[in-house]
């Protein structure tokens, strides 16, 4: 068996390789400080500051993007591949602060708590995506999954929300027990938890059976955490009853961290046991896809609409994952990224559903949007249309691009499954694009949405509409970071 | 130069409401200028593609996974390019004058252009995913078009409905054109149809079953026919160039453009004219039904495209040149039988055809327009239609000597010959009835277009020679991947072909003579017939049903539940696999202990059958404590001292944290399920078991990794002096963890007092920060 040495932990070093990642840490702290130590009035300096804060640690990660280097022990890692999930995490996280604030304040619920909250969450996410360890990896998923937990409930004074936490811990705290049963096999059996000897004790050794089974229990703990069935359950009632901008944030940066972990672990040290993982892997995506189109058909409520979005699309993500190529993990990152813009998008339309009586969720309070308020239907209609994928809108691209490195794969069973379920999600964009347009207008939403919302609004819309003629950068540069991680 | 040529449409479709608003009377004439310049270039093209050159032109788009943006233009392509800008020159200027006035007529006309464009881009589209990115486009642009008077419901539901069938079908596409690029191993259609026939390939038939979707939806073929004569909803400039002339061909595009690749297999030659003769009964016997000329129109439409799939499914030489024969004429006549139905529409007032009569004398220039259309969908000498038809009837003969699509062309014909004298001569003739509006001829701009087309139906016929060798033989060519050169003839030979027609006349007569008869006939015999129409409505409806009880069994919104199902899917995760590769212990073997080892043994089951029937909070807890305590026990009792009071440890604080929360709980709530709920979750638990178990035993029958046995056990005492290993790693090779985990328990322990120390009205205020800070103050 050939052996790997990993480096030795050079203190200084391994700082500066995690310098974004002590960054958020030491400022996350700070942030909660001033605002324990500050008047309630802070809340709003503390969310720009957060604010500002993931985006500068963005620009900060993209300046240091070089070539792959492992950190203390070969527990932490930080490649292309890392560079590229957290600026769209960060980014997402960033978004996410800045779309919450009006919400916020019209249900007083400002608290200085939500964005060091986010900032955590996002930390946690980070340590996911670099991940280059068992024991690093639970470490990210738990910081994340905690902070999340608590901002499901963070409107603590209503019953949804409260319960909307609650379900989501106790069902979490199943899935990362099952994920940490995984961990012990995949430990116990290989004698490692470090990615790297993983890696080469997998070629290595013949398969052993404990082995498979502690990547199965993996799997299925991940599966939990981007809400692909059949660990999906949580997902629709957690996405209702959260605070809309809550919802917001789950919908975008935790997908695209779990769904990187992911391709992490099973893209380089588990890729000679593809094979095994790949019937699995298959079975959760056609299960995600079909229930995420069928289910979605019969829902009112919006965000609960989204919530079942949420899972076919992660469902079309993981045929991309499936196909365990190069050109599988590039298409996965372009399609995150493309659906990290476009629910943003529709959640800033969400969260502007305000009338004087209160926020509105139903599907039917959209109607005749196109004549009340042209420009927010049209930009809704745009990522409705994109997210049913056609053409020649970016969703059309992130479809493409993860069926082809399907068929590519051979897994041509596969892209036809998910193209028929596309079919059928079709008819549920196109729903709310007819009742914006052809129905007749419910009342007008209140006005004033805020100048932040809007250029968010904008430009998400501009992004979707024109990637078809600026896209080639960022499927490009996704192809650098696939490269990166699986060499 | 052809990039520029289609996209140039988009542009201007986005200028065009500015154009419109500063040349409002004249924006027709104006804007139609730019599909007429498209047009001559593509007219001056035409001699070098009818020479058998190509031309292909080609932009990176996403190069790492084969997407260009590439254009190629042969005989197919440029015959599609020149009818989509030559009529869509027209209809354009058409539309100035059908609409005017409308509210938002400069937005229909950027509709318009932006729906030429797609057009345009996919017949030239080289590259596969290019041509599928242009189909979409046609979808949705012919989504807005048909829902364009969106304040009328029928209008909605009609452009839902085409949208839903093509856009669904164009997915369906993908799925094969994804797959026939990897199966033929290039994205351009140049290149793949270089290469010839991949019917050996071992994706040909879901290649096949998905290209087919997407053709004979977008095309309007039995089963999918119903969405096109709904879209008649549309403003007819919209019917006449889309719904007759450009859109709905484009599957029939498809078909032939495939056919080199696809075509000439069995099943090709099988479902093709078999689905394309249905197509062709079906639609004019739902045509002759109607009396809205528009609806009728339509039908007939579906009917044409329905033999021009059954044609190209015959494949052979003359099937093909009598393919692209009637596809030219049928643009032809059909785009100006739409326009002629639009302005009799725009100056009377109403469309039915009962109401429709003598108005040859007031609206002259229509007539002739009409009459000369009419007469070439008749198929009557010297039209162009003639000629198409004596080829169709000579390709169904060589091809079937059993006659029956001879047959079915026969009466198809016939039916589609009724249908035509009631649009294009009926309205003309006879005495003027009372209308809604008085009839008068229209402007320039609503007769001009028809009458071209029409006239051009004669010229072509006329100039056989001509059109033969310019426009049929390199189209003909393109389709069949081989050189096609057909003759043809204006003046026919006295063959079979030519009785045929005659019976076709003979026969199309007598349904018009007796149209009344035969419309009551067959109104009577579809009125309670079930459709695939109103089945698409059953359909959706019942897809909403089945969404809905699908989130309801499945979404309860319980919690009890959730668990329940992960469990379930975590039990059949375990022992599918189980089952599967037989891990299942065959025999049991006691192991040979001591008796009151045994005891132990038997306290741990008799904690968990307590915990099964357990009907209090507390008396569960105190179940599990049994079972805990028991199988620390068993660490004991195998040598494995440390771990047993590991477990003693945590069993103890367990209960105590259960004990904290029960001080807040009420302790008298009971397990209120019934016998059978029990039984099913004792049979889940069952289940897990028996899973786990069984694995770790598979599991355990394997050598285990000795490396690090090995490693403490050579190195603890050398390197930290311990005889027991487990205490050695504890605080010697991993003493840092070990200050790790206490220092986390302590933490956690006073936030967990803190938490407790927290009062009650604290917990459920919202003002909870201050409160504590004025305590603490």
């Amino acid at each position: 068996m050939e052996t790997v040495t990993l480096p030795a932990i050079d203190i200084a070093r391994d700082m500066g390789l995690i310098a974004p990642e002590i960054t958020m840490a030491v400022a996350a702290m700070a942030l909660l400080m001033l605002g324990v130590f500050q008047s309630d009035a802070r809340s709003r300096l503390v969310s720009n500051l957060s604010a500002v804060l993931l985006v500068a640690v963005a620009a900060f990660v993209v300046m240091t993007t070089g070539e792959p280097k492992l950190a203390f022990g070969g527990s932490f890692k930080v490649d292309a591949f890392a560079s590229f999930a957290k600026v769209l995490v960060l980014c997402g996280s960033a978004l996410a602060i800045l779309m919450s604030r009006g919400f916020l304040h019209h249900e007083k619920l400002e608290r200085f708590e939500f964005p060091v909250l986010i900032v955590l969450a996002t930390l946690g996410m980070m340590m996911m995506i670099s991940a280059n360890d068992l024991i690093s990896l639970y470490m990210g998923i738990e910081l994340q999954s905690l902070a999340l937990y608590v901002l499901a409930s963070f409107n603590r004074n209503s019953a949804r929300s409260t319960e909307a936490g609650l379900k989501y811990f106790v069902l979490g705290a199943l899935s990362s027990g099952m994920l940490l049963y995984g961990c012990s096999l995949i430990y116990g059996f290989t004698g490692t938890t470090n990615f790297e000897v993983l890696g080469t004790v997998v070629t290595g050794g013949e398969m052993n059976i404990g082995l498979i089974f502690g990547v199965t229990f993996l799997i299925a703990g991940l599966a939990f955490k981007v809400s692909a069935v059949p660990f999906h359950m949580w997902t629709p009632d957690v996405y209702e009853g959260s605070p809309t901008p809550v919802t917001a944030f789950f919908a975008a940066a935790p997908k695209v961290a779990a769904l990187a972990l992911f391709m992490r672990v099973l893209g380089d040290p588990l890729l000679p046991l593809i094979h095994e993982w790949r019937q699995i892997i298959f079975f959760i995506s056609v299960a995600s896809m079909v229930l995420g189109a069928f289910a979605a058909i019969g829902q009112n409520n919006i965000k609960r609409l989204m919530a079942y979005s949420t899972i076919g699309h992660m469902g079309y993500a993981l045929v991309g994952l499936a196909a365990g190529t190069v050109a599988g993990v590039q298409s996965v990152l372009v399609y995150l990224a493309i659906y990290l813009v476009t629910n943003v998008g529709v959640f800033v339309c969400i969260l502007s559903m305000r009338r004087k009586e209160g926020m509105v969720e139903e599907i039917s309070d959209l109607s005749g949007l196109s004549r009340t308020r042209p420009m927010m239907a049209f930009a809704l209609a745009i990522f409705m249309f994109s997210l049913a994928g056609i053409p020649p809108l970016a969703g059309f691209f992130g479809k493409f691009l993860v069926f082809f490195a399907a068929v590519d794969a051979g897994l041509w069973q596969l892209a036809v499954i998910g193209l028929l379920a596309s079919v059928v999600s079709a008819f549920y964009y196109l729903r709310i694009i007819k009742v914006m347009y052809f129905d007749e207008p419910a009342p007008v939403f209140e006005r004033g949405i805020g100048t932040e919302m809007r250029l968010i609004l904008t430009g998400s819309a501009a992004l979707v509409l024109l990637f078809a003629v600026f896209g080639g950068p960022i499927i490009s540069m996704a192809q650098h970071a696939a490269v990166s991680l699986m060499g | 130069m052809i990039a520029i040529a289609v996209l140039s449409g988009f542009v201007l479709a986005v200028f065009a409401p500015f154009v419109h608003r500063l040349t409002k009377p004249l924006s027709g004439w104006v804007l139609a200028a730019l599909p007429a310049a498209i047009f001559f270039y593509f007219v001056q093209m035409m001699p070098q593609i009818a020479h058998g050159e190509t031309v292909r032109a080609a932009w990176d788009w996403v190069p790492s996974f084969g997407v260009t943006l590439s254009f190629y233009v042969d005989g197919l392509s440029l015959i599609f390019a020149l009818l989509i800008s030559g009529i869509g020159a027209f209809i354009v200027a058409y539309a100035g004058g059908y609409l005017k006035g409308h509210k938002d007529h400069g937005r229909f006309m950027g509709f318009i252009l932006a729906f030429m464009g797609s057009m345009l881009g996919l017949v030239l589209a080289d590259n596969l995913i290019t041509l599928f990115v242009f189909w979409e486009l046609t979808s949705i642009t012919s989504f807005l078009l048909i829902g364009f008077n969106h304040d009328k419901p029928r209008s909605r539901r009609a452009a839902i409905q085409a949208l839903v069938v093509t856009g669904g079908g164009g997915l369906a596409l993908l799925g094969g054109l994804l797959l026939l690029g990897v199966a033929g191993g290039s994205f351009e259609l140049s290149e793949l149809l270089a290469s010839g026939s991949i019917a050996e390939n071992p994706y040909y038939l879901p290649i096949f079953l998905l290209v087919l979707a997407g053709a004979f939806t977008k095309s309007a073929q039995v089963p999918f026919h119903f969405w096109l004569p709904n879209a008649m909803e549309a403003p007819t400039p919209v019917s006449a160039y889309l719904h007759s002339a450009t859109m709905v061909k484009a599957g029939v595009y498809l078909l032939a453009r495939m056919n080199p690749i696809l075509g000439g297999t069995d099943i090709w030659e099988l479902v093709l004219p078999v689905f394309g003769g249905i197509t062709l009964l079906t639609g004019t016997l739902l045509g002759l039904r109607q009396t809205d000329v528009k609806q009728i129109l339509a039908y007939t439409t579906v009917a044409s495209l329905g033999l021009l799939v059954m044609l190209i499914g015959i494949g052979t030489d003359v099937a093909i040149t009598a393919a692209v024969l009637y596809l030219i004429s049928h643009a032809l006549f059909k785009g100006g039988l739409f326009m002629v139905a639009g302005s009799i529409d725009h100056s009377t007032g109403t469309r039915e055809t009962v109401r429709l009569s003598g108005l040859g004398k007031v609206m002259p220039l229509t007539a002739l327009a009409g009459l000369l259309a009419g007469l070439s969908m008749m198929g009557i000498w010297p039209f162009f239609g003639f000629i198409a038809k004596e080829v169709i009837y000579e390709a169904t003969l060589h091809h079937d000597p059993r006659m029956w699509i001879t047959a079915v062309a026969i009466i198809g014909n016939s039916l589609m010959l009724a249908a035509a004298a009631l649009v294009g001569l009926r309205p003309f003739f006879g005495k003027l009835l009372q209308t809604p509006k008085e009839p008068h001829e229209g402007s320039p701009s609503l007769w001009l277009g028809a009458l071209t087309l029409g006239v051009l139906g004669v010229v072509f016929g006329m100039m056989s020679h001509f059109s033969g060798e310019y426009l049929v033989a390199p189209m003909a060519s393109a389709i069949g991947g081989r050189d096609i050169h057909t003759a043809l003839h204006l003046w026919p030979e006295v063959s079979l072909p030519l009785a045929l027609s005659g019976v076709t006349i003979f026969l199309g007569f007598i349904w018009f003579w007796q149209i009344d008869h035969l419309r009551s006939l067959l109104y009577a015999a579809t009125q309670r017939l079930w459709g695939p129409d109103h089945g698409s409505d059953q359909f959706l409806a019942a897809l909403v049903r089945v969404s809905k009880n699908l989130t309801g069994l499945l979404q309860t919104g319980r919690l009890n539940f959730y668990i329940t199902f992960t469990l379930t899917m975590l039990a059949l995760t375990l022992g599918i696999p189980v089952i599967a590769y037989g891990l299942l212990p065959t025999s049991i073997v006691l192991p040979d202990v001591a008796l009151h080892i045994y005891g132990v043994f038997g306290l741990t089951v008799v904690g968990a059958l307590a915990l099964l029937f357990a009907r209090s909070r507390l008396q569960a807890i105190l179940s599990m404590g049994v079972t805990g305590f028991s199988v620390a026990l068993i660490f004991l009792i195998f040598g494995a001292p440390d771990l047993a009071f590991t477990q003693f440890m945590v069993e103890t604080l367990s209960v105590v944290i259960i004990a904290l929360v029960l001080l807040r709980l009420p302790v008298d709530t009971y397990d209120r399920r019934d016998f059978l709920p029990s039984l099913r979750d004792a049979g889940l638990a069952i289940s897990i078991g028996v899973a786990f178990t069984s694995i770790m035993m598979a599991i355990g029958a394997e050598p285990l990794d000795l490396t690090l046995t090995e490693y403490f056990a050579a190195n603890s005492y050398l390197e930290a002096h311990g005889r027991n290993i487990v205490n050695v790693i504890l605080v010697d090779f991993r003493a840092l963890d070990t200050l790790g985990e206490i220092a986390v328990v302590l933490v956690a322990g006073l936030a967990a007092l803190a938490l407790i120390k927290v009062r009650d009205g604290i917990l459920t205020s919202p003002d909870a920060n201050r409160v504590t800070r004025e305590d603490e103050a």
